[in-house]
């Protein structure tokens, strides 16, 4: 394989992959009323194409021509920059993913529908799902409102206590599988048996409501709580710059639903099929991500929201030292064995 | 002055005036129809009737409008007794008058309304149809009749027998069908018909003039003063929607008019709502006039004023007091001669109101020091002088619209009216508020001062002149001419 | 003062999950049980005897206005959103709107001007559809509108029906 064909082959992943998920970002806005709509007896949007599902469009065309306000007294650039550091690290962070076993087309090995694989891939989401909270909080402190700031405040805390608990369950699915690379925790799982959902039911409880707070998703999302708080830490932003925060919220819900997949869902592996071709793996995959993805929107649209001190009490009280005992157990175990 | 008891109340009574009178003055409120305080009381209809005790006769039932005060009389306006009298009469009035108030012009000011309203008499009891009568019958040029409406009250007829003092309407006819009516089906003269439209306490006797323009309760109603005649009557001003005087109707005001105005007073709305006002400044550019903001014609007044000594002050007889101080002042400070236009009597004069004298200020503007001149003399000093300013309503319409357009150009002539000028010699034209859009006073011909009240809000860009005056005063001669 | 005693939880309440489970299922059988929704352009608005629409002014069957202007739906509209001048005619009723402006865009709708109205003439139709591209043209005059009786039919014998409940009819 030449350096050229190589380039190429990347190239190719690296558009299919964005271009996937930021289509998917789009479409679970449209997914999101939708569902949302049928659990109130509603329709939901379905004037814009065939059941609405050109909405999304028209949304885009919307926010492009909407007028960009700027706060009075707000700090130009970082308002600016915000809502660009709110939207690339999920979609930096997808790059890891594997999304197929290796592909092989008429005897030729392409590798597997990755962007990268990465040895330290556990490390790379970690390290840059930790800088999304930057456009949290830079989007709420630069609007120069107490809105905003407060709701990036909240945010920040609560991202942050979360992310322990999150890292924390993640540690106990490393030491299973021995291994930062996602590519091979997902080969750690062939089959339905060696999911990790069932040797470690209790993280991935806790890593799914982690995801949650991590995502500013309801019924956590205190940095845009309606009722207090008018819109949160975007209260100030419109246009196609409040679009971004929503790319971003979209893409970090895709990408941690991805993650969930391949943490404890055995990534692509089909259940009951172990010797199937790679497009019936991605099918699985995707089929994976959406019942996580679908999970989002129906936790919204059913559950009240928490309040705040609910939450962080939930998150160092009990979510932390549970963490802590299942990976000081799952370790002692996985040594001892 | 005798001592009676109101409803449990001592109050004093004048024994010559009926019992009603010592009622209404006293706050106590009994029903009239028949009764009005300028004529004489004849207790035909009977609503005013009330309980009177005296001495040890148990109590009566009396019409409190032919019954003198009398020490010690103890009178209870609203015993059960008297209300049920009055109930019945009021149920015999209501027996024939139509259900018209949606279309009866006196709705919202009917003294049957609203007696009816209180005892809260909603429902007939008589089945048959009330007697068809003429419905418009016209009374002369002023008054409609509309005799289903008559209670026969027969205020009307006895204005004109009392007032004017030559009798024109009686009750004619016999029974049910008993109705006013002029001797021998003559159209009513002379300049007072107009009151018994007001003296009407039902919608029977309406003004042709008035007749389905607005509902009373859409009128904006302010006390003012007429300013057709020095005698200076105490009216209320009465405007639709802030823009057009439906109505002039005279205020009670002994001193003065008594209950009554003249019917050229009445109708004189004409000036009060005329279309086509001079808005703002007209200075003259070359040889065209051109609008300017109000500032740039008083700095055009201003800058006149200071570079030529004796100006000419012409003023209106209807300017008012305060106007006339702040041109007297104006005048006295750039050394200049002031006089006001007093045309002379006209043919309206009469004994009962009308002075004959178009200047209602003549004597408030004379007692300020201003003399009062002919509009002959004026034009001829007006076209000597090196520069005038007339100033006031209907100025140049009182020195002759003709005469003043014919002056001659060597003469520079600024103007504050209502309506634009026309002139060879104008420089200048600020449109002014007119009677019933500004406030000031006037002094009527016995020296008793009348307000005049902003009824209306003048059209746009247009202010009083007072106000003019004010920032004329106030413009500092060292101040650059505002920029053009 | 009303003291409310907290729910003691049970233990399954306490650990969140059940009930987290319990909510979801509640909604997830919602999303397939029938719609309510209206797509209204295409179905239009049911109208019921009760439809309290826009106001509009009664046109007898000889083809003259009902209404003589007296003025009270003006008095009644809480709204300011009525103006009328009257003016004289030749007819019994001597008095006939001239000018009845109603400012649909102020109109709340409220009927007050139907129960003000001692002739009948106004009536709340079954017009529900208010929308145009200027302010000028909501401000609706007497030619747009006059309505034959005919159309107003049904809420005129409501009206009469729900009055008749506490109104004796007078003699006069």
């Amino acid at each position: 394989m030449s350096t050229w064909e190589g380039f190429l082959i990347a190239l190719v992943k690296t558009v299919v992959i964005f271009g996937t998920v930021v289509q998917v970002a789009a479409l679970m806005t449209l997914a999101e009323r939708k569902f949302s709509a049928w659990m109130q007896y509603r329709i939901g949007p379905n004037r814009v194409g065939p059941f609405g599902l050109l909405q999304p469009l028209a949304d885009g065309v919307k926010f492009i021509f909407k007028e960009e306000l700027t706060p009075d007294g707000a700090n130009k650039w970082l308002f600016r920059a915000a809502p660009i550091l709110a939207a690339l690290p999920a979609m930096m962070t997808i790059a890891v993913i594997p999304f197929t076993p290796d592909i092989v087309i008429g005897g030729r090995n392409f590798g597997s529908l990755a962007v990268a694989d990465l040895d330290v891939g556990i490390l790379y989401i970690l390290a840059l799902g930790g800088l999304a909270i930057y456009g949290v909080i830079l989007g709420g402190w630069a609007s120069n409102s107490k809105y905003s700031l407060m709701g990036s405040l909240r945010a920040s805390a609560q991202m942050i206590s979360y992310e322990l608990t999150l890292i924390l369950t993640i540690l106990a699915v490393v030491v299973m599988s021995g291994s930062l690379n996602l590519r091979e925790i997902v080969e750690s799982q062939p089959t339905v048996g060696h999911w990790h959902i069932w040797t470690q039911p209790l993280a991935f409880v806790m890593f799914v409501v982690a995801t949650f707070a991590e995502t500013n998703r309801h019924p956590f999302d205190f940095s845009e709580c309606e009722p207090e708080l008018v819109g949160g830490f975007h209260t100030e932003y419109s246009a196609m710059k409040w679009a971004m925060f929503y790319i971003g919220e979209y893409s970090a819900m895709t990408m941690m639903a991805c993650l969930t997949v391949v943490l404890f869902l055995g990534g692509w592996s089909v259940p009951f099929w172990e010797s199937a071709p790679w497009f019936v793996c991605l099918a699985a995959f995707l089929a994976k991500t959406s019942v996580f993805l679908f999970l989002f929107l129906w936790v919204r649209w059913s559950l009240p929201r928490f309040r705040f001190d609910q939450l962080m009490r939930l998150g160092w009280k009990v979510f932390l030292p549970l963490a802590l005992i299942n990976l000081l157990v799952t370790g002692a175990l996985v040594s001892l064995f | 002055m005798v001592k009676i008891t109101v409803n449990g109340r001592v109050v004093d009574a004048d024994p010559t005036k009926p019992l009603i009178r010592a009622c209404h003055d006293n706050d106590v409120d009994v029903p009239m129809y028949c009764y009005h305080p300028g004529l004489s009381p004849v207790g035909s209809c009977r609503i005013c009737q009330v309980e009177v005790k005296q001495g040890d006769t148990p109590g009566r039932v009396m019409v409190a409008c032919r019954t003198q005060p009398v020490e010690g009389m103890i009178v209870d306006t609203e015993s059960p007794k008297a209300h049920a009298t009055r109930r019945e009469c009021l149920e015999f009035l209501l027996k024939n008058h139509p259900l018209d108030c949606p279309i009866c012009d006196k709705a919202g000011e009917c003294d049957l309304q609203d007696y009816t309203y209180d005892e809260g008499q909603a429902e007939g009891r008589s089945n048959e149809p009330r007697r068809p009568m003429e419905k418009r019958k016209s009374l002369g040029e002023v008054i409609v009749l509309d005799e289903e409406r008559c209670i026969l009250c027969s205020r009307c007829v006895r204005f004109f027998e009392e007032v004017p003092k030559k009798a024109q309407l009686t009750v004619s006819d016999l029974g049910s069908r008993s109705t006013i009516s002029t001797f021998m089906d003559r159209p009513l003269s002379g300049n007072y018909q107009g009151n018994i439209a007001d003296l009407c306490p039902v919608g029977a006797l309406t003004l042709k003039k008035f007749r389905f323009q607005a509902r009373v309760w859409n009128l904006v109603k302010m006390a003012s003063t007429c300013v057709e005649c020095s005698r200076g009557c105490s009216i209320q001003v009465e405007v639709l929607r802030g823009s057009d005087v439906k109505r002039f109707r005279p205020r009670a005001n002994e001193k003065v008019n008594g209950h009554w105005m003249c019917d050229v007073g009445r109708f004189a709305f004409g000036h009060a709502n005329a279309e086509g006002r001079l808005e703002g400044a007209r200075i003259l550019e070359g040889v065209t006039m051109l609008q300017f903001p109000i500032e740039d014609g008083l700095c055009a007044v201003r800058d006149a004023l200071m570079a030529t000594k004796g100006a000419l002050f012409v003023l209106s007889p209807f300017c008012t007091n305060e106007e006339g101080q702040a041109l007297l002042d104006l005048a006295k400070r750039h050394q200049g001669e002031i006089a006001f236009v007093a045309p002379g009597p006209n043919a309206l004069k009469d004994d009962l109101l009308h002075t004959g004298d178009p200047c209602p200020n003549r004597r408030g503007l004379t007692e300020l020091g201003i003399a009062g001149q002919a509009p002959g003399d004026l034009l001829k000093r007006i076209a000597s002088a090196k520069i005038a300013i007339v100033a006031g309503e209907r100025v140049v319409e009182l020195l002759g619209t003709a005469a003043v357009k014919g002056l001659p150009g060597t003469v520079a002539l600024y103007a504050f009216e209502c309506h634009p000028v026309e002139s060879r010699a104008l420089r200048c034209e600020i449109g002014i508020a007119n009677h019933v859009e500004r406030a000031g006073t006037v002094v009527n011909v016995d020296g008793i001062r009348g307000p005049l009240a902003a009824v209306k809000p003048a059209p746009r860009g247009v202010r009083a002149l007072g106000r003019h005056l004010e920032d004329l005063a106030r413009l500092s001669p060292r101040k650059e001419t505002a920029s053009r | 003062m009303v003291i409310v005693k907290r729910k003691e939880l049970s233990l399954s309440e306490k650990l969140y999950i059940p009930e987290v489970l319990r909510g979801l299922s509640v909604t997830f059988r919602k999303m397939f049980e029938p719609k309510i929704t209206r797509q209204y352009p295409e179905e239009p608005l049911v109208k019921t005897d009760v439809t309290r629409g826009q106001p509009r002014l009664v046109v007898n069957e000889n083809d003259t206005i009902a209404c003589v202007s007296c003025g009270l739906c003006e008095a009644a509209c809480p709204a300011y959103a009525i103006t009328i001048d009257g003016g004289e005619t030749d007819r019994a009723i001597e008095r006939e709107p001239v000018r009845f402006d109603i400012d649909m865009l102020r109109c709340i709708l409220c009927g007050f001007c139907e129960e003000a109205c001692p002739k009948d003439a106004i009536y709340m139709s079954d017009e529900l559809e208010l929308a145009d591209y200027s302010r000028e043209a909501l401000i609706y005059d007497m030619d747009k509108l006059k309505r034959p009786k005919a159309a107003l039919q049904k809420r005129i014998d409501y009206v009469n029906r729900i009055n008749t409940r506490w109104q004796t009819p007078s003699s006069t």
